[in-house]
């Protein structure tokens, strides 16, 4: 038989038929080819609207989150060192605060993607916050909604001062910029100031230690159901149980492939595994004293809360994160179209905005 | 076929009219994505599996999109030069192709043990010959290999595959012929139903 022939015959073996979801990238397409204009609104409707840009983020985020809020109150609730990652700089908001609705809870979350928290950063101003969610939790916890706001979105922020006790005037600027320009504290105040929702705590990460923290923790083991590659985030593991270091882990929580709306279940499981991994690993922590020195080395740089936020909160976040399924977790973005004055930043969609928060700060 | 031929003619228009047509209205672009998107996948599905292939084409598109405005306009049928945007891409995730074909050297030696007695069914014969295409396959050089299989399974001639790499079509021709010489000593060495052909 002729080799070509014989190859053709491989490669029809070897093919597949496109999805369905194949649409998806049809609507990648458009979403590029008509602009920014229509990047949040026409092709999805607003409501249900997911995390479009800034998805590496929200995934590593939802790792980091896992992270924080599940391997270090396990080894912290064994050990008793609940005030370690708790800093009395941060503090909730002075004056007037929205009133919380019974039994719920709202985390702020803020990943930074310098290390920020390593100390030599601690008193310069080079950190920026990446990413800001709001991890909003009803009474009852039966699902959880994590939103997002755009890094690029101009909003009014409230007066505030700076962890040195320096006073920031309020202004209009990019969200963002109250973190950068007033820390933590002030990222909290705009926060609640911005949505009218009560937030309870603050948690603030770096990215970049969340590789070092798994390290820590000698890794998380894995079982693979097949082979993730994605060349962009530097990840290839292959099918199988494993262990991931950190570089791993990061690169498997920020897998850019598996998302997008279609496979949205799909990285929610995912990350809810790696969680689950971390969980285990954490509790195996406890019983060598030497890992967990470096382990509470690690944490200490690399998450910092406001100091009510202790192992008990993070626990009882911990257990609702990870019992929810996987469909009740809703990740939505701020409504949001391109700012008037300035077509590369976002303004939020007033009216939507607000029925997103009114719709949360209910229950 | 007679409704086809009853309905009345549509005047299907060139992709270059559509490119033309997407530098004043973006949204036209998407027309070549409904022509050529499923092309696409099912060819980088057969180099690097359906898990990248689909990322991968919106990829393409994306790529596109963004260099249309140096499309070759005199060029009508868009595809050689999509077909070069996913030869590149594809080139991105060597590995992945190589682990993909060698992966077939540990599965395929099996089907044939289940049915001996058929060996000399042509179907068969493909079969018992794929561990050493696959080997060879894994081996050919890249640039090699792309045109051998630009040519194997996409169906584009030989100008069209030289139009999609931006290479002579003598440069394609002798690409091609040590690929496939190295494809031929792969199975003669292995298949002896070649040898009795």
């Amino acid at each position: 038989m002729d080799d070509l022939t014989t190859l053709r015959d491989l490669g029809r073996d070897l093919e597949h038929e496109p999805p369905a979801t194949l649409a998806h990238q049809r609507r990648r397409l458009l979403d590029t080819a008509s602009g920014p204009r229509w990047t949040f609104r026409a092709v999805r409707p607003l409501w249900t609207l997911r995390v479009t840009r800034g998805w590496a983020a929200l995934g590593l985020a939802a790792a980091v989150t896992a992270a924080a809020a599940v391997a270090v109150p396990v080894v912290f609730r064994t050990y008793g060192f609940q005030a370690a990652v708790g800093d009395p700089s941060v503090t909730a908001p002075r004056g007037e605060r929205p009133p919380g609705a019974e039994g719920t809870l709202d985390i702020l979350f803020v990943g930074t993607d310098s290390e920020a928290l390593n100390p030599r950063h601690r008193a310069g101003t080079g950190a920026r916050s990446d990413t800001m969610l709001l991890i909003h939790l009803p009474a009852g916890r039966k699902k959880a909604t994590v939103v997002s706001f755009p890094r690029d979105s101009i909003v009014r922020i409230p007066s505030c001062e700076t962890p040195g006790g320096k006073p920031v005037p309020a202004r209009t600027d990019m969200i963002n910029s109250a973190y950068d320009k007033g820390g933590l504290n002030c990222a909290w105040r705009t926060v609640e100031s911005l949505t009218g929702i009560r937030v309870d705590h603050v948690v603030e990460t770096d990215f970049s230690g969340f590789a070092k923290l798994v390290d820590a923790l000698g890794g998380v083991e894995m079982t693979l159901p097949r082979a993730v590659v994605d060349p962009k985030a530097k990840v290839r593991l292959p099918a199988g149980r494993q262990i991931l270091n950190g570089r791993a882990a990061l690169g498997y929580a920020r897998v850019r492939y598996a998302l997008g709306d279609g496979s949205d279940l799909m990285r929610v499981q995912r990350q809810q595994r790696l969680m689950g991994a971390l969980v285990k690993k954490a509790e195996k922590l406890t019983g060598d004293p030497a890992k967990l020195a470096g382990f509470l080395t690690e944490a200490r740089k690399w998450v910092r809360t406001d100091p009510g936020f202790d192992a008990e909160t993070m626990l009882a976040v911990a257990e609702s994160l990870r019992t929810v399924g996987p469909g009740e977790v809703e990740f939505v973005t701020v409504p949001v179209h391109p700012h008037p004055e300035d077509r590369n930043r976002l303004q939020w969609d007033a009216r939507g905005a607000e029925r997103l928060f009114a719709g949360l700060r209910k229950k | 076929m007679v409704p086809a031929m009853t309905a009345p003619p549509t005047v299907r228009s060139l992709d270059s009219d559509l490119v033309r047509e997407s530098l004043t209205r973006p949204e036209a672009f998407s027309a070549l994505f409904d022509r050529y998107a499923a092309m696409l996948y099912r060819y980088v599905s057969r180099r690097l599996g359906p898990e990248i292939a689909e990322d991968l084409v919106g990829e393409t598109f994306l790529v596109a999109f963004a260099r249309r405005k140096s499309y070759d306009l005199a060029c009508e049928d868009a595809r050689p030069w999509l077909f070069g945007i996913v030869t590149r891409l594809v080139s991105r995730h060597r590995r992945t192709e190589a682990a993909r074909y060698r992966s077939l050297l540990r599965t395929a030696p099996e089907d044939v043990v289940e049915s001996p007695a058929d060996r000399v069914a042509a179907g068969v014969t493909a079969q018992a010959s794929r561990p050493a295409l696959a080997r060879a396959l894994a081996g050919i050089a890249a640039r090699d290999r792309d045109v051998l299989l630009l040519v194997a399974w996409s169906d584009l001639s030989y100008e069209e595959v030289a139009r999609a790499l931006d290479i002579p079509v003598g440069t394609v021709r002798s690409r091609l012929n040590r690929a496939r010489r190295k494809l031929r000593a792969a199975l003669g060495d292995t298949n002896p139903l070649r040898e009795e052909a």
